[in-house]
């Protein structure tokens, strides 16, 4: 077997070329999946017995908030083979990640500030959970300040990449968070290991909504990258022909 | 549905406020990571063309084009 592949995957004109084709259709399925999801959670599915109609807010909380890690994943893991392979793409996919990221961790953070009041009786405690998900807000706003903070791209991507791995130590803290410091924040309702603490027709709109955002994560980070990729590649022939192929500039 | 009504579904029982704001700010969050990235493409591939063109003026009149493209 050949690498051939691999170094395939590192092109960004491939990248590119192949995405145009299959995004669209990634973007539609997404879509239909989101709208199906929130339609369930908001309209379909049971209250709560305890927190009434507020639970509701569990359908972007924590779909948002399982982004937002995983989303850090892919953004360390992207830096990391950037650092290792001298891979350019994955430079480009790493600080796309960083903005998407962070509007996914605010995500999590708001709706989680706005499900406290009618709960918890107030929208923000210092409470460990809540804390380090303020950190890794700032980790992500700090891999996107590093892009800008370098005339060269590459010691850009560079610091950005180190600071992605750095931060990497912040993820299992919050995993665990809720375990070590029991205050607030409720442990994990659906863990791999074990069967969802949830009644199932509230599980099931749960899970469509966690499918959504993933596919919207990747239809979202595949964009970020296609104009990432033009802006680096814009010298190019090949980004200059594709500009040329397009008749309604001139 | 769960609820009776649309007016039920628009309240949740005092809850719809929370529920509707957290929607909303969400969904207005996740259309500005589409629409951001197709935004800054328009504009980057506007620019391209521009120096495409502006490298095909000088190519065309190579002597004196007065500092215009």
């Amino acid at each position: 077997m050949s690498w051939q592949w691999f170094h395939r995957l590192g092109s960004p004109r491939w990248f590119y070329q192949t995405s145009t084709r299959w995004l669209p259709l990634l973007a539609l399925i997404a879509a239909a999946v989101l709208i199906t999801g929130l339609v369930w959670g908001l309209a379909v599915a049971p209250e709560d017995a305890k927190q009434g109609n507020s639970f509701r807010i569990i359908y972007i909380h924590v779909p948002a908030s399982f982004l937002a890690l995983a989303g850090y994943y892919i953004m360390a893991i992207a830096g990391a083979v950037g650092l290792i392979w001298k891979i350019k793409l994955s430079y480009m996919v790493m600080k796309s990640a960083a903005p998407i990221g962070a509007a996914l961790t605010f995500i999590a953070l708001f709706t989680g500030a706005i499900w406290g009041k009618p709960t918890w009786g107030t929208y923000w405690v210092w409470d460990a959970r809540i804390t380090s998900m303020l950190i890794l807000l700032f980790l992500y706003l700090g891999v996107m300040a590093l892009q800008y903070a370098y005339h060269s791209v590459d010691a850009a991507s560079k610091a950005g990449a180190i600071l992605a791995l750095v931060g990497t130590v912040n993820i299992p803290i919050i995993y665990k968070s809720v375990d070590w410091w029991y205050t607030l924040h409720q442990p994990a309702t659906i863990k791999l290991t074990s069967a969802p603490s949830m009644h199932m027709d509230m599980f099931l709109p749960l899970l469509v909504m966690i499918i959504g955002f993933y596919l919207f994560y990747a239809a979202a980070l595949i964009l970020h990258t296609r104009s990432e990729i033009l802006r680096r590649e814009r010298k190019t022939a090949w980004v200059r022909e594709l500009v040329e192929s397009k008749a309604e500039i001139y | 549905m769960y609820f009776s009504s649309f007016q039920d579904l628009l309240t949740m029982d005092g809850h719809g406020v929370y529920v509707w704001l957290a929607v909303i700010v969400s969904l207005v969050v996740l259309a500005w990571l589409v629409v951001a990235p197709l935004l800054s493409r328009r504009i980057l591939l506007k620019d391209i063309a521009r120096d495409i063109l502006r490298e095909r003026a000088r190519q065309s009149t190579p002597t004196d084009n007065h500092g215009e493209v």
